[in-house]
C-alpha cells in the first residue's frame, strides 16, 4: 500500500527511535526534516545518545527507562510539549516509550490537528471558566458588600451613601426590591442592560427579569415562598434581532434577626459568553467538566421522552453540603469530585436511562420503568426507589483525594413520575425541584417523592418558619432553669437554662420541636443571643440577691460557626457586669467533630476568658477520646438514655452500666467533670453516688424551673 | 554554568505564559492563547559573581480540565505560583497548588500576584493576604504587560538558588 496516505492523515509524522543500551539509541524511521533541526546528534552516525537538545524528552527518559528496565510490554507517554526549531519554526510533540517483543522503543509524534483541536476546545472552555468566574465573584462581591449594608438599614426608601455609592461603582445591573417584590431601588447599571438593542422595552427591567425567570424556571415560586438564594441564566428573546441571554444572582438579604428585608437581583450580560459556546457544538451540548448533557440539552431530551409517552420518573438530584467540600478541600478537588460522581452515577444508571448535570451541583436523570404497564403499580415507587439506593450507594463510597484524604458525598433526591403526577415537562421538574427541597432537609442522603402531602408539609413548614421569625422579632420566649445537684450534699451547684416557645395562646412549645427548624433557617442565631442575653441577665439578678450560681448555655452548630459570637458573649458580660466564670456553654458531641478547627479555637478563647465548657449528650456521638484530650474542655454530661437504663436490680443492666463506669473513669483520668442527665429514680441516684460521680440533674431533684421559681428553690435548698 | 529548573504554575490565565514571554523576550500580547502542555524557556541570569542558566518550565494552567501533574516538579529547583489579581478564585486556587506542590518537592515557592497593572478587584483584608503569602519564600508584585517586578523576581531566584 501508498505510504502516501499515511503521510497525508498525518499517521506517520513520527520518529522511531530504538534502545540499544541504556543512553544509546539508533534512528529506525524518520521521514521528516524536523528531527534533524531538533535532535542533530541523531544525523551522522548510526547510533546516538541524547545532547541535551530537548530537555522535555531527556527529563522523559527516567520515565522510559523505569519502563525499559523493567522489560515489561506496554507503554508510556510523555504528555504534551512544544519546542521552538532553530528556524523558529514550533512543533508540538508527544513522545512514548515502548517495550515491545522484548525490544525497547521511543517513539516521538509531531502533533498536528489533535493539538489543534484540543487547543480548540480548551481555549473555548477556558474563556468561558475564566469570564464566569469574574462574573460569579462580581455577583458574591455584590452579596457580601449589600448583606453588610442593608441588613443594618431600617425599611426605608431612602438608602444611606454607602449603599448608593456601591450601587453606582458595580458593573452589574441590580435591583432592590422589597419582601413584596416592588422595585426600591435600581442602579444605573440596571437600565443600561437594554441600552444596545434599540427596543422600547415594555416592561421596567426589574419586572421583565421576574417575568422571565417565572416563565424559564419552575422552581420560581419556591425560592420565594422559601426565601432561598438562585442564580441561573435567563434568555430573552428579542425577534427578528438577537436576543440577550443573561446572568442572574437573586440573593434574599435579612436582618440579625433573620428576617426577609429586601430581595437583591443582580444581573449580568452574558450574551458574549454564550455566543461563544455556541462556536463549539460540543459546548452547547454537553458540560465539559462531566461531558454528561447539559441543562439545554436536558429539556429537550424530557420533551421528547413525554412525547413517547411511556411513564417515567425525573430524579433530581443535588450533593448535599457542597460548599462545604468545597470549603475544606479546595475547588480543584471539588471540580474532581463532581468529575467523579459523574462517572459514578452513569455507571449505575441503565442504558434507557439519561442522565445529565442541570446545575453547578445538580443532576437529573430520567429513569424509564416497566414499558409494558400503562399505569403505575405500587411496585414501581419501589423499583425507583431501588434504583435511587444504587445512586446513592454509589456516592458514598469514599472518594480518595490526592491529597491522601478521603471524602464523601450525600444526595438529595428529589422524584417526580410521568404521568401520574403531571405531562408536561415543567410541573414534572417543578415537583421534582419541590421534592429535593424536601430530602435537603434531611441529614442523610435520602429521596422524596413529589406528592400532595409533600406539599402541604412544605406549606406547614413555611408557616412555622414565619411564626418562629416572628417570635424572633417580638422576643415570645421564655427562658427556664433546671438545677444541677451535687447529690452528697444536696446543694444545688449549677442551673442549665433551657428555652421555651410561648405562642400568644399561652402554649408552650417546647425545644426539640423548633430548635431544629431554627439550626436549618438560621434563626437559631438570634435566638442563640437571645438565650446568652437573658442568662446574664439573670446572673445579675442573682448577684444582686447574693445568689451567685453558675448557669449553662447551650450552643448550636451555626452558633459555634457565627464569627460574632465570642464578641458579643464579651460584650454582654461587661454590660450586664458579669464574671466570666459564672457562665457555662455546651455543645454537643457533633458539633465537636463537624468543626474542630473552629470548635479548638472558640474553645481556646473562652477558656482564656474564664468561661467554662462541658460536652453535652456524651456517648451518643462518636467523640474519641483523642478529641477530649486536644480541645479545653471542663466537664462531660452522660446522656440521659445511659442514665435511664440504670435499672433497680444491678445484676441485669447489661452494657449500659458498664459504658457509664466507663465514661466516669475516663473523665477522671483526663481531669474533667461528669454530670449525669435524666436523673429521674433514687436507684440511679444511689447507682451514681456509689460510683462517684456526683452532679446530676434530672426529673428527680426537679423539672425545669421559671427564674422566680428557681430563685425560691435555690433560696430553701442552700 | 550551572543551571536551574524553575516551574511556573498557576491557574489558567493568570499570565505565567505572558510573564516568560516579558522575561524571555520583552514581548507582551492581550491576546489570550492558552497552553497546552509543557513549554521550556532558557534564560541566563548575570548575577556579580557568577552566571546561571535558568530553565523556565511554562506549565499549562492547573484548573478543572488539566490537574496538578507532580512529575513536572522533578528536578525543580524552585516554583512560582502565579496568581491573577483581578479574580480572587485564581488566588485561593495557588493556595492550593502550592500545598500540593509541597507535598511532592520541597523547594522553595515564590508567590506572583499578577495583572498589576490592572486595577485589584478581589477584597482580600490585608491580614487575609498576609496569611496567604506567608508560606511562600518571597512574594512579588508583577504586571506581564508593564514588566514591573518581572526582571526582579527571576533575579531573586536565581539569586537565592546560587547562595
Ligand atoms: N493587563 C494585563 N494582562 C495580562 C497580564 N498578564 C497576562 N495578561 C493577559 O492575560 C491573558 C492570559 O495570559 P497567559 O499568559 O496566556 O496566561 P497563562 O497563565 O499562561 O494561561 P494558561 O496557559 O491558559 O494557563 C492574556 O490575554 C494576557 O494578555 C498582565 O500583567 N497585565
Ligand atoms: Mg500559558
Amino acid at each position: 500500500m501508498d505510504t502516501s496516505l499515511f503521510h497525508d492523515l498525518g499517521l506517520l509524522d513520527c520518529v522511531i527511535f530504538k534502545r540499544i543500551e541504556p543512553t544509546k539509541y539508533e534512528v529506525l524511521y524518520n521521514a521528516q526534516d524536523w528531527l534533524f533541526e531538533l535532535l542533530p546528534e541523531t544525523k551522522s552516525q548510526k547510533s546516538f545518545r541524547f545532547a541535551q537538545n530537548s530537555l522535555y524528552l531527556e527529563d522523559f527518559l527516567i520515565d522510559a527507562e523505569a519502563l525499559w528496565i523493567s522489560k515489561q510490554p506496554g507503554s508510556v507517554d510523555s504528555g504534551i510539549w512544544s519546542e521552538t526549531l532553530p528556524s523558529r519554526e514550533l512543533l508540538q510533540l508527544e513522545a512514548s516509550a515502548m517495550v515491545c517483543n522484548q525490544q525497547e522503543y521511543l517513539v516521538i509524534h509531531k502533533l498536528k490537528d489533535k493539538f489543534t483541536q484540543k487547543q480548540q476546545t480548551l481555549q473555548i472552555a477556558r474563556e468561558l471558566l475564566l469570564s464566569n468566574d469574574k462574573i460569579t465573584e462580581q455577583h458574591e462581591h455584590l452579596h457580601a458588600q449589600m448583606d453588610e449594608l442593608l441588613s443594618q438599614s431600617e425599611r426605608t426608601k431612602a438608602f444611606q451613601q454607602p449603599i448608593i455609592n456601591a450601587l453606582e461603582q458595580t458593573d452589574l445591573g441590580v435591583a432592590i426590591l422589597d419582601s413584596n417584590l416592588q422595585l426600591v431601588k435600581g442602579n444605573p447599571a440596571l437600565q443600561t442592560l437594554f441600552n444596545d438593542t434599540h427596543i422600547a422595552l415594555k416592561l421596567p427591567v426589574d419586572r421583565l427579569i421576574l417575568e422571565l425567570f417565572k416563565k424559564q424556571y419552575p422552581e420560581y415560586d419556591r425560592v420565594f415562598s422559601t426565601r432561598s438564594a438562585w442564580t441561573g441564566e435567563l434568555c430573552w428573546l428579542n425577534p427578528p434581532e438577537q436576543g440577550k441571554w443573561l446572568k442572574v444572582a437573586i440573593h434574599p438579604i435579612k436582618n440579625a434577626d433573620q428576617a426577609l428585608q429586601y430581595w437583591m437581583f443582580s444581573v449580568s450580560d452574558v450574551t458574549q459568553i454564550k455566543f461563544l459556546l455556541k462556536r463549539n457544538e460540543k459546548l452547547t451540548h454537553f458540560d465539559v467538566l462531566t461531558d454528561l448533557p447539559n441543562r439545554q440539552y436536558f429539556w429537550q431530551q424530557l420533551e421528547n421522552k413525554i412525547k413517547k409517552n411511556r411513564p417515567f420518573y425525573l430524579l433530581y438530584i443535588d450533593i448535599k453540603n457542597f460548599k462545604r467540600i468545597n470549603e475544606v478541600h479546595g475547588h480543584l478537588i471539588g471540580d474532581q469530585l463532581i468529575k467523579d460522581l459523574a462517572k459514578r452515577l452513569q455507571s449505575v444508571t441503565r442504558v434507557d436511562d439519561y442522565i445529565a448535570r442541570i446545575g453547578g451541583t445538580e443532576f437529573a436523570i430520567i429513569m424509564e420503568t416497566d414499558y409494558f404497564r400503562k399505569q403505575f403499580a405500587s411496585t414501581d415507587q419501589g423499583q425507583c426507589k431501588t434504583f435511587v439506593q444504587e445512586l446513592i450507594r454509589a456516592s458514598e463510597l469514599p472518594f480518595y483525594l490526592e491529597s491522601g484524604s478521603q471524602c464523601e458525598i450525600g444526595l438529595n433526591v428529589g422524584a417526580s413520575a410521568f404521568p401520574t403526577d403531571s405531562n408536561d415537562a415543567e410541573e414534572l421538574m417543578k415537583y421534582a425541584d419541590l421534592a429535593v427541597f424536601a430530602a435537603k432537609k434531611q441529614v442523610k442522603s435520602s429521596l422524596e417523592f413529589y406528592s400532595k402531602k409533600l406539599v402541604d408539609a412544605s406549606l406547614k413548614r413555611i408557616e412555622m418558619e414565619d411564626a418562629l421569625q416572628k417570635a424572633v422579632t417580638n422576643k415570645q420566649f421564655e427562658l427556664f432553669l433546671q438545677p444541677i445537684i451535687d447529690i452528697s450534699s444536696s446543694k444545688i451547684v449549677k442551673a442549665e437554662t433551657l428555652i421555651r416557645w410561648r405562642l400568644s395562646d399561652g402554649s408552650i412549645i417546647a425545644p426539640d420541636e423548633f430548635i431544629p427548624l431554627a439550626e436549618q433557617t438560621g434563626l437559631i442565631v438570634p435566638i442563640g443571643k437571645w438565650v446568652i442575653a437573658e442568662a446574664c441577665r439573670f446572673l445579675n439578678e442573682l448577684k444582686k440577691t447574693h445568689q451567685e450560681i453558675k448557669l449553662s448555655v447551650n450552643l448550636s452548630p451555626r452558633q459555634v460557626a457565627d464569627r460574632q459570637l465570642l464578641d458579643f458573649i464579651k460584650t454582654t458580660l461587661t454590660q450586664q457586669d458579669i464574671s466570666p466564670e459564672l457562665l457555662e456553654l455546651e455543645l454537643t458531641e457533633g458539633v465537636l467533630i463537624d468543626n474542630y478547627d473552629k470548635v479548638h479555637y472558640l474553645l481556646t478563647e473562652l477558656r482564656t476568658l474564664g468561661i467554662s465548657v462541658s460536652i453535652d449528650d456524651f456517648g451518643t456521638g462518636y467523640s474519641s477520646l483523642s478529641y477530649l484530650q486536644k480541645l479545653p474542655i471542663d466537664h462531660i454530661k452522660i446522656d440521659r438514655s445511659f442514665t435511664m437504663s440504670i435499672q433497680d436490680n444491678e445484676q441485669d443492666q447489661g452494657g449500659n452500666s458498664a459504658i457509664i463506669l466507663a465514661v466516669i473513669a475516663m473523665a477522671k483520668s483526663l481531669k474533667l467533670g461528669v454530670i449525669a442527665e435524666g436523673v429521674e429514680t433514687d436507684s440511679q441516684k444511689e447507682f451514681l453516688l456509689r460510683n462517684q460521680c456526683h452532679i446530676a440533674q434530672g426529673y428527680l431533684f426537679s423539672r425545669p424551673l421559671p427564674f422566680n421559681e428557681f430563685c425560691k428553690l435555690l433560696n430553701t435548698k442552700n | 554554568m550551572i543551571q536551574k529548573k524553575i516551574c511556573i504554575l498557576g491557574a489558567s490565565g493568570v499570565g505565567k505564559t505572558s510573564l516568560i514571554k516579558q522575561y524571555v523576550e520583552g514581548i507582551f500580547s492581550e491576546k489570550y492563547l492558552t497552553s497546552i502542555g509543557v513549554k521550556i524557556d532558557k534564560k541566563i541570569v548575570d548575577l556579580s559573581s557568577e552566571k546561571v542558566q535558568l530553565m523556565i518550565w511554562d506549565i499549562e494552567g492547573i484548573d478543572r480540565y488539566c490537574g496538578f501533574q507532580a512529575k513536572y516538579l522533578r528536578g525543580a529547583s524552585a516554583f512560582i505560583i502565579v496568581t491573577d489579581r483581578t479574580r480572587s478564585q485564581s488566588l485561593i486556587e495557588g493556595n492550593e497548588i502550592f500545598n500540593m506542590a509541597k507535598e511532592v518537592a520541597d523547594i522553595p515557592g515564590i508567590l506572583a500576584l499578577n495583572k498589576k497593572d490592572l486595577p485589584t478587584t478581589w477584597h482580600w483584608s490585608d491580614s487575609e493576604l498576609a496569611d496567604i503569602k506567608h508560606p511562600f519564600a518571597k512574594s512579588f508584585d508583577t504586571s506581564a504587560k508593564s514588566g514591573e517586578g518581572v526582571e526582579e523576581m527571576f533575579s531573586y531566584i536565581a539569586k537565592i538558588l546560587t547562595e
